[in-house]
């Protein structure tokens, strides 16, 4: 259908479309492909070690499925969004597909390590949620393609955390998401993903890398030099933003000196 | 466009432009006025209507979506016992509002007790905040809904009985 | 078009402006000034389908401008433009969205003038209306006081969000014109409309639709509107409808007065409040409709609830090329009590004390005297008011807690940040405006051979929470409708069933002037009570039916000359007090409340229920400027995305809200109670906000960099 129809908007939710548009008469391209009640981009699989849903299922429908289903650091980041009622409309790959910018569902997946499938008329591929942003933190889904399922693992966490900051009504110029998931065995911290995402999206694994395989609590020069690390790595972020950032980090750290 | 959609309980054919929304065609078209047509960007929650079941902000969808689909307005639900169970317990809590909100205050009142019909304080403040309005006093809104899962509960009860 | 058919069903049913459709009716879009300040040069649109009409100002056949409260505010401005979105032209047709873009499509040519934004400082030209009083001796006060504070307190502009956007309906029925709009005012918009046609008054009704929450927003604007409406009905011969998008009216219509108020406050060495001056800034926008009226509040209330026996006072309202600022939910009270409030538990702390204590010290008494030379007749209730709410809220101990735990933090590991705050504060009522109707206002009340009583008031037109129903009935429910009736039963000796509100368009209902500053309660009332009591006179004397008209003549206006003011600022004055507890998100720095505690006395309450409802619908609003609400102007107009990132609290995550009311002790007539919060809820989120980070903070919205600035001094 992308093929013969290359310029066609694909609709599921169109919150964000409609929403953008606030005039009374919203002007929509001539052709107008509409997936929200497409089977194959409505299936939850769900096994041992992974979820998966289709791109146009609901944020509500989502938080719906039964409990331990879905990641408690995803449902954290569905729930504080918008409105029931707009839940019950906007899809999780409208949310991750946006193309202005990242909205509420990056962070969350991203510490997850989800991967999204990606399709254009020709082929399909799987690729690590992270990769929807670009090496400038852009939204970077390449143009005409297609989100059409999400897999998320499902693996225990000791510690998760998500944060709205900002201006809460969505979407705004200075509002983001931060989330965090981290794990330790023994006393030593086995996993550290940390995302940010606004305007602009950040994970920085380097970063995570060398966090990861300290012994906990962390000392006072290791967090303060962590800290300063994700600072200046959060050079790309807007300076309202930083700032915003850097307090997070600060609070992520403090968890792992405690 | 056509669009074929079961609204209030009633098949009908609309005529559209893609970009209508459907809150302008319930309204200007079926003469329902009970929702409003107001911010246009799904947070005041003055459009909710339910589509298959669900409040939605009929702002935020075009007429196009309704296609297959069961539309209920405030004017179609208000023929229904959930309706009057709601109204019952908001008056019971003595809440008053601006009148504008009433539609989707009750729309997304009647949802809640569908899925929860003992719902807690905390639920019932988490489903109303689809719907904003400066009229509106949070406590009485709790305990209106409470008395509303009272007053349906006590209904299905005596329907089973019989 | 069966006209009375439909009027009758529309007022049956309160069918509200957006409803509301005539048959052949026309919708009205706006041509609006894409400069700031200069003149429109030319306007030019694409060739109007046939039924469209372009209006411009040539085409209004009487004033080019409506009046309120001292201002001349224009219709649509030509050779004067004063704010960038002013209405300079009008499309009117059949279809709205086509009327719109061809409004937005216009070519309009202007000669642009460098407009004026700056108004914490000013120039001379940019005064629209000074107030100055001074009592006692500051400047000796302050050269012996054992403690000064000094600092600025801003607060920002705040949209009404009212319940349904503004806008008009005009339409010709049979001699008059028809206009039907949603206004705290129906008089007003009857004589704006009669002044713009060129007309006599009589030749215009007014019928008021469902007002809903409106937060002193639809004072005049709704007038300003309806005179477009009226333009339009008038030049396609047609009705003709005004609504603004909501979007429209975030960006377009009136906003809340911004303030900069800059105090210094002083002690004796007892601790006593010695001296207060304060230097107060307000941006009333472009034109200033009000700009006197909020100047004059805001500088009434200078010296707050203190007694003190040293204040200046200079105030001045800026005119800015930014569209008109002024009232939101009270006349500019709640900024002085924002910069008092907040400077008072500032020296408390200053001092070592407790704000309540402090305040307890230094409060109003029975004998005060206040700026206005008035002595004050009755004690304020504070000591019943603090204790309670100490009581409720378990301050002592908290304050205490924090105080300590904030001198002796050294890090996170101490546990998340909290304080506590409290503000008091009087609402007025009763005041009277300048520009007001010199004959003075009325009610009227019948009562009927079958003992039927109704009440005729245009104040009418702000009552009715309606139940819209979806099925064609809709019930009206209002406190202040309720307390009226019941006052009239009362007198009466009638079934409260049994008394009516006329709907209150002009025809059938005297002027009883703007609804505003609680005059529903404080004047109405009294005026309701009074022709009660004269009916009941003659009532077994002369045959029914019997009717009386209550005519009040407003008090003397405040008279400001030669450096002071004199004269009574209101008839009546609640009192009330709030505490708010907050806590600080460890890892955002975002404040939490944990929770609001109000006590108000409000004279004799009708309805405790309702006046508790009023209270915490108030407490949410006042809360929401804290936490939430801010807008911004880019280059003097509020852009589009300010109105996506505007938005009021909702349900979810309040805190807690407990009111308390006091009752019973006082034989007193009602008061308007409703304002208090936001009085009160500013200065103490900010007070506790203040504690938590041990970082003093002045000005609102809160600035995320400003807080974060404070985490890191912290």
């Amino acid at each position: 259908m992308l093929k013969s129809h290359p310029k066609a908007l694909l609709y599921a939710g169109g919150t964000d479309i409609l929403r953008e548009k606030g005039s009374r008469f919203a002007a929509f391209p001539a052709e107008i492909i509409v997936v929200s009640r497409l089977n194959e981009l409505r299936q939850v699989v769900l096994t041992e070690r992974f979820i998966e849903l289709g791109a146009a299922i609901t944020m509500a429908e989502i938080l719906e499925l039964r409990e331990n289903a879905v990641p408690e650091l995803l449902a954290l980041a569905l729930r504080g969004l918008a409105t029931p009622a707009v839940r019950n409309l906007a899809t999780i790959g409208g949310n991750l597909a946006c193309s202005s910018r990242f909205l509420d569902s990056w962070p969350a997946l991203a510490c997850l390590d989800a991967l999204v499938e990606i399709r254009d008329a020709g082929s399909s591929r799987w690729i690590n949620v992270s990769r929807l942003a670009d090496e400038n933190g852009l939204p970077a889904l390449p143009y005409g393609c297609v989100l059409t399922r999400l897999r998320i693992p499902l693996e225990p966490w000791d510690a998760i955390a998500l944060r709205k900051v900002g201006n809460a009504n969505y979407p705004s110029r200075d509002g983001a998401v931060f989330a965090l998931a981290a794990r330790s065995e023994k006393g030593i911290l086995t996993e550290f993903r940390l995302a940010f995402a606004g305007q602009k999206a950040l994970r920085l694994r380097e970063i995570e890398g060398k966090i990861v395989g300290r012994k906990l609590p962390l000392g006072k020069k290791e967090r303060e030099s962590f800290a300063s690390e994700y600072r200046e790595a959060a050079s790309p972020l807007d300076a309202k933003l930083r700032f915003r950032f850097g307090a997070l980090v600060d609070g992520a750290l403090d968890l792992l000196s405690r | 466009m056509r669009v074929a959609f079961i609204l209030n309980g009633d098949d009908v054919i609309a005529k559209v432009r893609s970009g209508d929304r459907l809150v302008d065609l319930l309204r200007e078209s079926y003469g329902l006025l009970g929702g409003c047509a107001d911010c246009r960007k799904g947070s005041c929650g003055k459009c909710l209507i339910l589509l298959d079941g669900r409040t939605v902000p009929s702002c935020l969808v075009p007429a196009f979506m309704a296609t297959g689909r069961e539309v209920i307005t405030i004017e179609g639900f208000a023929q229904t016992d959930e309706y009057d169970d709601i109204v019952k317990g908001f008056d019971e809590a003595g809440l008053e509002t601006c009148g504008f909100c009433d539609a989707g205050r009750i729309l997304a009142a009647a949802t809640l007790l569908e899925r929860k019909p003992r719902p807690s304080p905390e639920e019932i403040l988490e489903e109303l905040d689809s719907v904003k309005c400066r009229c509106a006093d949070p406590v009485l809104i709790v305990r209106g809904i409470l008395a509303a899962a009272e007053h349906r509960a006590r209904r299905l009860y005596h329907r089973a009985g019989k | 078009m069966a006209l009375r058919r439909d009027r009758a069903e529309i007022e049956s049913s309160g069918t509200s402006l957006s409803d509301l459709e005539f048959e052949g009716m026309v919708h009205v879009a706006t041509l609006r000034s894409p400069v700031s300040r200069g003149s429109v040069k030319e306007i030019s649109t694409r060739k109007l389908p046939k039924e469209y009409r372009l209006i411009l100002p040539n085409d209004i056949p009487g004033a080019n401008r409506i009046l309120s409260f001292g201002a001349e505010i224009p219709l649509l401005a030509s050779a004067s433009i004063s704010y960038r979105g002013e209405p300079i032209g009008l499309v009117a047709g059949p279809d709205p969205v086509l009327a719109a873009e061809i409004a937005a499509e216009a070519t309009i040519v202007c000669d642009e003038e460098d407009p004026r934004f700056s108004w914490e400082s000013f120039s001379s030209d940019q005064v629209r209306a000074k107030r100055v009083a001074v009592m006692g001796d500051p400047d000796l006060a302050f050269s012996i006081a054992a403690t000064v504070i000094e600092d600025t307190f801003s607060s920002g502009c705040l949209e009404h969000f009212y319940s349904e956007a503004q806008g008009a309906l005009a339409l010709f029925d049979y001699d008059k014109m028809a206009i039907y709009c949603a206004t705290q005012w129906p008089y007003h918009v009857r004589e704006s409309a009669a002044l713009v046609l060129g007309c006599k008054s009589e030749e215009v009704v007014v019928r008021p639709t469902p007002l809903g929450v409106h937060l002193d927003g639809k004072l005049w604007y709704p007038s300003f509107l309806a005179c477009h409406a009226v333009l339009a009905a008038r030049a396609c011969k047609k009705p003709a409808k005004i609504l603004l998008t909501r979007e429209e009216d975030f960006r377009y219509t009136p906003k809340r007065a911004r303030s900069s108020v800059a105090l210094r406050a002083a002690t004796d060495p007892a601790g006593r409040l010695s001296a207060v001056d304060l230097r107060i800034a307000l941006n009333v926008g472009a034109i200033g409709p009000l700009a006197e009226e909020i100047l004059t509040q805001t500088c009434i209330a200078a010296s707050g609830t203190y007694d003190c026996a040293n204040i200046r006072v200079e105030g001045y309202a800026v005119e800015t090329n930014t569209l008109p600022l002024g009232a939101f939910a009270g006349l500019g009270a709640s900024h002085s009590f924002f910069a008092l409030e907040t400077a008072s538990s500032r020296l408390a702390e200053t001092l070592g004390e407790d704000p309540m204590d402090w305040k307890a010290k230094n409060i109003l008494k029975k004998g005060s005297r206040l700026i206005t030379g008035e002595i004050l007749h009755e004690e304020p209730p504070y000591a019943e008011i603090s204790e309670r709410l100490c009581h409720a809220s378990d301050w002592r101990r908290k304050y205490a807690c924090y105080e300590l735990v904030r001198k002796r933090r050294s890090g996170r590991a101490d546990g998340p940040l909290r304080g506590i705050g409290f503000a008091f504060a009087y609402q007025g009522a009763g005041a009277p405006l300048s520009g007001e109707t010199p004959s003075g206002y009325s009610v009227e009340v019948v009562l009927d051979m079958e003992l039927s009583c109704t009440i005729k008031t245009s104040a009418a037109a702000s009552c009715g929470s309606t139940r819209r129903k979806g099925a064609g009935r809709v019930e009206s429910r209002d406190g202040l409708a309720d307390i009226w009736r019941g006052t009239a039963a009362d007198i009466l000796g009638i079934e409260i069933g049994s008394v009516c509100i006329a709907p209150p368009d002009t025809d059938s209902t005297p002027d009883s002037g703007p609804a505003v500053l609680s005059r529903g309660i404080s004047v109405i009332n009294r005026l309701i009570e009074r022709a009660c009591n004269a009916i009941q006179k003659r009532r077994f004397r002369d045959p029914l039916p019997l009717s009386s008209k209550s005519i009040y003549r407003q008090p003397k206006p405040i008279r400001w000359e030669d450096g002071s003011v004199a004269g009574s600022p209101f008839g009546s004055a609640a009192w009330g007090g709030t505490i708010v507890e907050l806590e600080l998100d460890p890892w955002t720095f975002e404040p939490k409340p944990l929770g609001i505690w109000i006590c108000a006395e409000g004279g004799t309450i009708a309805s405790v229920a309702r006046a508790e409802s009023a209270l915490r619908r108030a407490a949410v609003d006042a809360l929401g400027s804290c936490l939430r609400e801010s807008l911004d102007f880019e280059d003097g107009e509020i852009g589009v995305h300010s109105y996506f990132e505007y938005g009021i609290l909702g349900s979810q995550g309040l805190p807690p809200l407990f009111i308390d009311l006091l009752v019973g002790k006082r034989k007193a007539s009602p008061k308007g109670i409703g304002e208090l919060p936001y009085d009160t809820v500013p200065a103490a989120f900010l007070s506790a906000l203040s504690q938590a980070t041990g970082s003093a903070f002045s000005s609102l919205p809160l600035s995320s960099e400003r807080l974060f600035k404070a985490m890191e001094e912290t």
